[in-house]
């Protein structure tokens, strides 16, 4: 994974070399370009001033060709030889070894040859300067253009870096505030006050898309909470009209077997549905008050109640409670908390088996031997039961776990030595 | 015995009324009738539904409070709400059901507090050879004390208070173990209790009451 203004520098730091590149040769070809224009005018001036001084001498021979001789002599690089005829001007340019200054080096020269009359005599004449090398011109440009090139670079890098966390600074506080979000809390993410476009229209998307789930999930939990008290009096009607069916006269044992049948179903689709309004009121924190419970005492008094169903599969109850231990919530959520996983682990102890309750300060285990390991992820989850005959109404747990969300409690789930054990551990890690 | 039953499910409350046979059962179904039913006479028990088309059922409530009446009252809601529960049961009622119950679970709470209003002092109940004394939570049988359970007294005094009913497995499991009865696959258990209790009564010598109907469920026929 890439920073994406990296990315960005990466495709910027391409295109400047390659305009820097390119920009190499335009630079040559311009300033070759003014060099010789410039010489070329410097050799034409030289010329023209030459011209009109030997034409000045064009009276006396004598004087003229010493002069013309003098000036081969002083000045090297030109070069006045009588001709048969005269002709147009030209250019040249030459490289070659310099005669005078001793350069091993080639150098370059800029020419321009000329023609004209003295004394009746028609003369070419040459000039020559000098001109810089084309390689060194270009390797002075190339130079310098590596050099901003490099500063370019530089600046780029440490521009970067210090802008990926000055402006990105909005953004990875609302992903942070995102990563937080809990959908249950109900209300909108407080997101940062940024003049960004971008993270305007981010933060904008965010919110249409947070309220659309708040509506959504109130709507999902308000229809669960309707259905089920809508179900309440229709299933009154029917286990009402059960149990007054079953005191008509002269009933088959048949007939009468159907009604234990109905009824028992009848029971757990009430069951179920009284868990589920159970768990919308703790949803919506219906649970308001909060007292100090002593839990040895809750889960004797719970076992106490429960002892007939011990005694029924046999099952051996070992309950260790070595120091008290008292947690602040509500009384009858926290019996609500213990019943449920009491139940879980007397309905699903093999006949025959243990349990075993081990109450310290601050957390409460409850164990029972099984066979082998329960898929972690799913136990918590509501109608997800992970014994395929059950005649739970799979939101044991669920309500387990929404209780424990409720008070920041954590509840956990292990297997180790034929025992499952879940664990509720009451100090509250996070307040909600 | 008369009962009120204030109810606005009309099927609920014929249901009611056809089970509680051993009282004289009235009904109402709106707030105004039964408002009405209250301010013109008296009951030994009404069992009050609290939402009502016409008005909050706990209104009733207050209102039969600060007249100072007896009657007993016994709160049937839909709402199932911890709070419904504490109120009513603070402002006066003398018990409280949710639904959906059981009709015998219902009678045995009829039963109760109509027991609790008439005979707060001297609380015994008497029917045929057997005598319970619920301050003491004895039982006799002919003069003897028979020696019961709490469970198995509870199943008694659930017994008396739907006699000549027949009272389904499934109800009688509810009620001793309350929600947890049908998280097991059996119920076994109500077996092995009323068997003890029928034992100890037997042995003690009385009528032979008790009795196991259809294979599913029991009856206490007097």
């Amino acid at each position: 994974m890439k920073k994406l203004l990296d990315r960005n520098l990466k495709a910027f730091l391409l295109y400047a070399l390659v305009v820097f590149l390119a920009s190499v040769p335009a630079y040559f070809l311009i300033v070759d370009f003014i060099w010789r224009t410039e010489l070329h005018e410097h050799n034409e001036i030289v010329a023209q001033r030459a011209k009109e001084n030997f034409q000045r001498l064009s009276g006396d021979t004598a004087a003229l060709n010493a002069s013309i001789d003098a000036w081969n002599r002083i000045q090297p690089e030109t070069d006045i030889v009588p001709v048969n005829a005269m002709d147009e001007d030209s250019v040249y340019t030459v490289y070659r070894y310099s005669s005078i200054s001793g350069h091993e080096e080639l150098d370059r020269f800029h020419g321009l040859i000329s023609y004209f009359t003295a004394g009746g005599q028609a003369y070419k004449m040459t000039v020559e300067t000098n001109i810089e090398e084309s390689y060194e011109t270009i390797a002075a440009i190339t130079a310098v253009t590596a050099l901003f090139f490099l500063l370019l670079l530089a600046g780029f890098l440490l521009l970067n870096k210090k802008l990926s966390k000055r402006l990105w600074a909005p953004f990875h506080e609302t992903v942070g505030k995102l990563k937080a979000y809990d959908l249950k809390s109900q209300s909108q993410i407080p997101l940062p006050q940024t003049d960004i476009i971008e993270f305007e229209s981010l933060h904008a998307g965010i919110r249409k898309l947070i309220s659309g789930n708040i509506a959504a999930y109130r709507e999902q939990k308000e229809f669960t909470e309707n259905a089920s008290h809508e179900l309440q009096t229709p299933l009154a009607i029917v286990q009402s009209k059960l149990d007054l069916f079953l005191q008509t006269e002269g009933l088959t044992e048949e007939q009468s077997g159907i009604i234990e049948a109905a009824n028992h179903s009848l029971s757990r689709v009430s069951r179920i549905n009284r868990n589920l309004v159970l768990l919308a009121k703790i949803e919506n924190g219906q649970f308001a008050s909060e007292e100090t419970v002593e839990l040895t005492g809750a889960v004797k008094e719970l076992t106490e109640v429960m002892e007939d169903f011990l005694t029924e599969k046999q099952i051996r109850l070992e309950l260790d409670a070595p120091g008290a231990c008292k947690v602040n919530g509500n009384a009858a959520l926290v019996e609500i908390l213990l019943t449920n996983l009491l139940m879980n682990a007397i309905r699903h102890t093999p006949a025959g088996g243990e349990m075993r309750i081990v109450i310290n300060n601050g957390s409460v285990s409850i164990a029972n031997s099984g066979t082998s390991p329960l898929p972690e992820d799913k136990l918590f989850k509501r109608f997800s039961s992970a014994a395929a005959h059950t005649t739970g109404t799979g939101l044991g747990l669920a309500i387990v776990r929404q209780i424990c969300q409720l008070y920041g409690w954590q509840v956990g789930y292990g297997f180790r030595d034929g025992m499952h054990q879940f664990t509720v551990g009451f100090n509250r890690g996070k307040e909600e | 015995m008369k009962l009120l039953v204030i109810e606005d499910e009309a099927e609920l409350a014929a249901s009611i009324a056809g089970y509680l046979t051993d009282y004289t059962c009235e009904t109402a179904a709106t707030f105004t009738q039964a408002l009405e039913k209250i301010e013109m006479f008296t009951y030994d028990c009404i069992l009050l539904d609290l939402t009502l088309p016409g008005g909050d059922g706990l209104r009733l409530l207050d209102l039969l409070k600060k007249e100072k009446r007896n009657d007993g009252i016994i709160i049937i809601s839909a709402r199932n709400a911890m709070e419904d529960k504490i109120t009513g049961l603070t402002n006066g009622a003398d018990d409280y059901i949710a639904k959906p119950f059981h009709l015998p679970e219902l009678a045995a709470r009829v039963y109760s507090v109509i027991r609790r209003k008439q005979f707060s002092s001297a609380n015994v109940v008497e029917q045929h050879e057997v005598k319970i004394d619920l301050l003491s939570k004895k039982v006799f049988v002919e003069g003897t004390e028979v020696p019961l359970t709490k469970k198995e007294l509870d199943l008694l005094l659930y017994f008396i208070g739907n006699k000549n009913k027949v009272i389904s497995k499934g109800a009688l499991a509810e009620h001793l173990s309350g929600d947890m009865a049908d998280m097991l696959d059996s119920h076994a258990f109500v077996y092995a209790h009323i068997k003890n209790l029928k034992r100890k009564l037997t042995e003690a010598g009385y009528g032979n009451y008790l009795k196991n109907v259809y294979g599913t469920g029991y009856k206490w026929e007097i």
